[in-house]
């Protein structure tokens, strides 16, 4: 029997695929086969999209893509000075992220009695190549944005076409990226082949190269922010210097961290004091409340300044966001919740109440906002004027009202805009919220008490309790994940909302009724200025991810699982 | 779960109250009317106006004197309702038939096949959840012109654009990975007994047996294709392959006052997903409820 040299390397491979590490790799590979569309699709529109948008947003112009680059002076004209303050407290916490991480980790491993600083290698390496991977899409992309330019008329062949492409990647500012890719990924490999061989590490049975990886990535974001940062500041610095002006960037800026900090602050304190003695808590509570009050003078005290540098049509919208949010999540998710405890009874009909509640949040969006344009019009013979008209009362303009409506509540008193609260047509717009999303959390709400264990009421109701104590010592605790689920996702839900909002917009409500997605639509579709629109659309993005943390912190203290 | 949206629920306290049956739950249901009729007038009205004529349309009549049926024809043929009904059509019929093939595959990996960098992966993918609607539009809107440009078929305009971006989404991807996780195990194991791999256990064993996910997933994303108005607004600038909401969108303001033809046009944008939702309602809200809860 003799072996053709051929074979030899075949059956070598061949070994990778059998016994169980080659079940387990076979498996692994036909997995990534299995994800391979998806993930193209969700890579390309709806990952790549968050890095592509922090670049378009270094970018200015009009309808010109990429644009001339600008550095951070779209977040400038948006947010004024705030522009420094996010830039430098984003790189600090960046930094603490990266600590944190490998500090929590480097506990684990003392506790586990595991090394813990050879991972740094691999994780450091694997941590450069994703970082590198970022740089080499950045530096891409204007490389490739340029290649439908230069395939006008008869040079829009493929042939032409491969031959950009190939010179794009193959540009000196991509390949010293992917060099640094390939650096990382040989570090890391390398670093991680070493370890997982070594015998003694191996027993442990602990892998400690992500939190490097994370920290290293982090950093990197870090640096990126602070040079950008950076550059702008030094820019305004001249500036001013050549124009004679002021600089009040330091003052604004240690007065807002200031008025943060005491927040936070008086958020520690008065944490602190739930479990201290009665005197030492009292003490705690006054002055958590003393740095509250300080805190929350200072910014409202320089809040004008800094909202009179920025677009104050932005701010308008991002005011006119959080009125949206609070006028339609409380409302909605009381009226499910009494509508969800009434449903669970053995009562006839539930399924049919059931499918009627869902009715609204089904039916597409632009007919039902189309009637209710309708039925709250200003004309006096419209549907809501008319009722009102039955009982004596004037008409109002309704969608068309562009006054806030604390304003309409006390016409002698003329209020400044920003404290009239929102105007009566974003208000009709909460109903017509309100009206979609009640019949949803309804139905989240019903499958939520049917996971609560009935014996619970019956093991209550042996013990005489009522129908209110039943509901407040059972049903709601354990119902707090499901209110906690549907807070967040209704949170996250009302500052994504656009299409009910962009059809109900009318011209006479005088864009009080434009959220933040409205704002971005116009400016990108209307004013086509992609640069501007991508960094609105990153700090609302921001808006998201902050509401996000302080729901989850929030919830952590108050959600039970049971 | 099922168990808790449809199976009769007893609430002890309900049993406990002493007054006549009949009585019993006449406030209970004197709310959940109120609530009903809340969420159904202003179909009704709908309907209602979009029989009219246009004096009782713009004079404030509650109810048309004598319906008048030609106003949907009148609406139907002035705003094209032919062209963007079917492109809604053609649009939904596709991005569904991408999506399942799509998410079933990812969402099989994910729910019972074993890979380094599994949870990166799924946790990349939830993060998209939490990213807005409005940070896409010029990213994807740049990418979608790009592709058409330097590709053999244009994308704007055209159907590339307005279907493969939500070919695969994570609610969709997730949603399939929670049903495919109550398959029982033992199915697996004997599915290995009988020799089959992972492909054929999920097209003869999974897919079978997760019928109702599946229609779950075709309904939402048919309902999305259909509710879409956004991105339309973005990349269809000719009515080629304009989907219905954008036609209808564009004939509010067309029609104007014309409150009895707006409303024509509104019921029949509504119709298709009302009827599809009455015909499979059970497993929809089932469908929400699960992947509601879970998340």
């Amino acid at each position: 029997m003799t072996k053709t040299p051929d074979s030899i390397p075949a059956a070598g491979w061949r070994r990778l695929f059998v016994g169980r590490q080659g079940r387990k790799l076979r498996e692994a590979l036909l997995a990534y086969l299995f994800l391979t569309p998806a993930f193209l699709v969700v890579g390309l529109f709806g990952l790549f999209p968050l890095v592509f948008a922090a670049f378009m947003s270094t970018h200015r112009g009009l309808n010109r893509i990429p644009g001339t680059f600008d550095g951070l002076g779209n977040y400038i004209q948006a947010i004024g000075d705030l522009t420094y303050f996010l830039g430098f407290w984003g790189v600090v916490i960046l930094i603490v992220l990266a600590l944190r991480a490998i500090a929590r980790s480097a506990i684990k491993a003392k506790e586990k009695n595991s090394p813990f600083w050879q991972w740094a290698i691999p994780g450091i390496g694997f941590g450069v190549m994703a970082a590198a991977t970022l740089g080499w899409i950045i530096r891409l992309l204007p490389l490739l944005l340029d290649i439908p330019n230069q395939m006008r008329g008869a040079n829009n062949t493929p042939e032409n076409f491969r031959r950009l492409l190939g010179e794009a990647l193959t540009s000196p500012q991509a390949m010293e990226m992917m060099w640094l890719m390939l650096a990382g990924l040989g570090i890391g490999a390398l670093g991680l082949a070493v370890l997982t061989r070594n015998p003694n590490l191996r027993r442990h049975q602990g892998n400690f190269a992500a939190p490097f990886t994370f920290a290293t990535i982090m950093l990197a974001l870090a640096g990126a922010i602070g040079w950008l940062t950076w550059a702008e500041l030094q820019k305004n610095i001249a500036d001013s210097f050549t124009n004679g002006g002021g600089l009040d960037i330091w003052s604004q800026m240690i007065l807002i961290s200031a008025g943060f900090l005491l927040l936070w602050l008086s958020w520690r304190l008065w944490r602190s004091a739930s479990h201290r003695d009665s005197m030492l808590s009292v003490v705690l509570r006054l002055g958590g409340a003393a740095a509250l009050m300080l805190g929350a003078w200072v910014l409202i005290a320089e809040a004008p300044r800094v909202i009179a540098q920025g677009d104050a049509r932005w701010w308008y919208s991002l005011l006119a966001t959080f009125y949206y949010s609070l006028g339609t999540i409380p409302p909605q998710l009381i009226v499910a919740l009494v509508l969800a405890v009434l449903l669970f009874q053995e009562i006839r009909g539930r399924s049919f109440f059931r499918v009627i509640y869902f009715l609204p949040y089904i039916a597409p969006f632009v007919g039902t906002a189309a009637v209710f344009k309708i039925i709250f019009s200003s004309r006096p013979t419209a549907p809501i004027n008319s009722i009102l008209g039955f009982f004596g009362i004037p008409p109002l303009a309704w969608i068309n009202e562009p006054a806030g409506i604390l304003n309409l509540l006390t016409p002698g008193v003329q209020l400044p805009a920003w404290s009239a609260g929102p105007s009566l047509a974003l208000v009709v717009i909460m109903i017509y919220g309100v009206w979609t999303f009640f019949g949803f959390n309804t139905v989240i709400f019903l499958a939520g008490l049917g996971n609560i264990p009935r014996e619970m009421y019956e093991a209550a109701a042996i013990d005489g309790a009522g129908r209110w104590p039943q509901f407040r010592h059972i049903t709601l605790p354990l119902l707090s994940p499901t209110i906690y689920f549907l807070t967040l996702y209704s949170v996250i839900g009302t500052f994504k909302a656009f299409n009910h909002i962009y059809v109900l917009r009318t011209g006479a409500a005088l864009g009080t009724t434009d959220t933040a997605s409205v704002v971005i639509f116009q400016t990108f579709q209307r004013d086509t200025r992609y640069g501007y629109a991508s960094a609105l659309a990153i700090l609302l993005l921001l808006v998201i991810i902050v509401l996000t943390v302080v729901n989850n912190r929030i919830a952590e203290r108050r959600v039970h699982y049971g | 779960m099922a168990d808790a949206m449809t199976g009769a629920a007893t609430r002890p306290t309900a049993m406990r109250s002493g007054r006549p049956p009949m009585f019993r739950f006449a406030g209970t249901y004197l709310v959940l009317i109120l609530g009903a009729a809340v969420a159904i007038v202003p179909f009704l009205y709908t309907v209602s106006v979009s029989l009219m004529n246009l004096t009782e349309a713009n004079g404030g009549a509650w109810l048309p004197s004598t319906p008048q049926w030609r106003n949907y024809i009148q609406a139907w043929n002035q705003a094209n309702f032919s062209l963007y009904f079917w492109n809604s059509v053609r649009i939904a019929a596709i991005t569904v038939a991408g999506e399942i093939v799509f998410c079933t595959l990812a969402a099989y990996a994910f729910a019972r096949m074993e890979f380094w960098g599994k949870n990166l992966l799924f946790s990349l993918l939830l993060a998209t959840l939490m990213l807005p609607e409005a940070i896409i539009w010029v990213p994807n809107f740049i990418t979608v012109s790009w592709l058409g440009r330097v590709g053999p078929i244009p994308w704007i305009n055209n159907w590339p654009a307005l279907t493969i971006p939500f070919m695969a989404s994570a609610f969709s991807i997730f949603l399939l990975r929670q049903f495919f996780m109550q398959v029982p195990n033992d199915l697996w194991d004997s599915a290995q007994i009988d020799g089959a791999g992972h492909l054929r256990y999920l097209l003869r064993v999974i897919i079978p047996l997760s019928k109702a996910a599946l229609m779950t997933l075709v309904l939402f994303s048919f309902i999305g294709a259909w509710n879409a108005l956004a991105w339309p607004i973005l990349v269809t600038t000719t009515p080629d392959w304009r989907p219905i909401t954008y036609g209808f969108f564009a004939f509010i303001d067309e029609a104007g006052a014309q409150f009895h033809l707006q409303m024509a046009g509104s019921v029949i944008t509504m119709t298709p997903v009302i009827i599809l939702y009455f015909f499979t309602q059970k497993t929809f809200i089932e469908g929400i409820a699960t992947s509601g809860l879970k998340g």
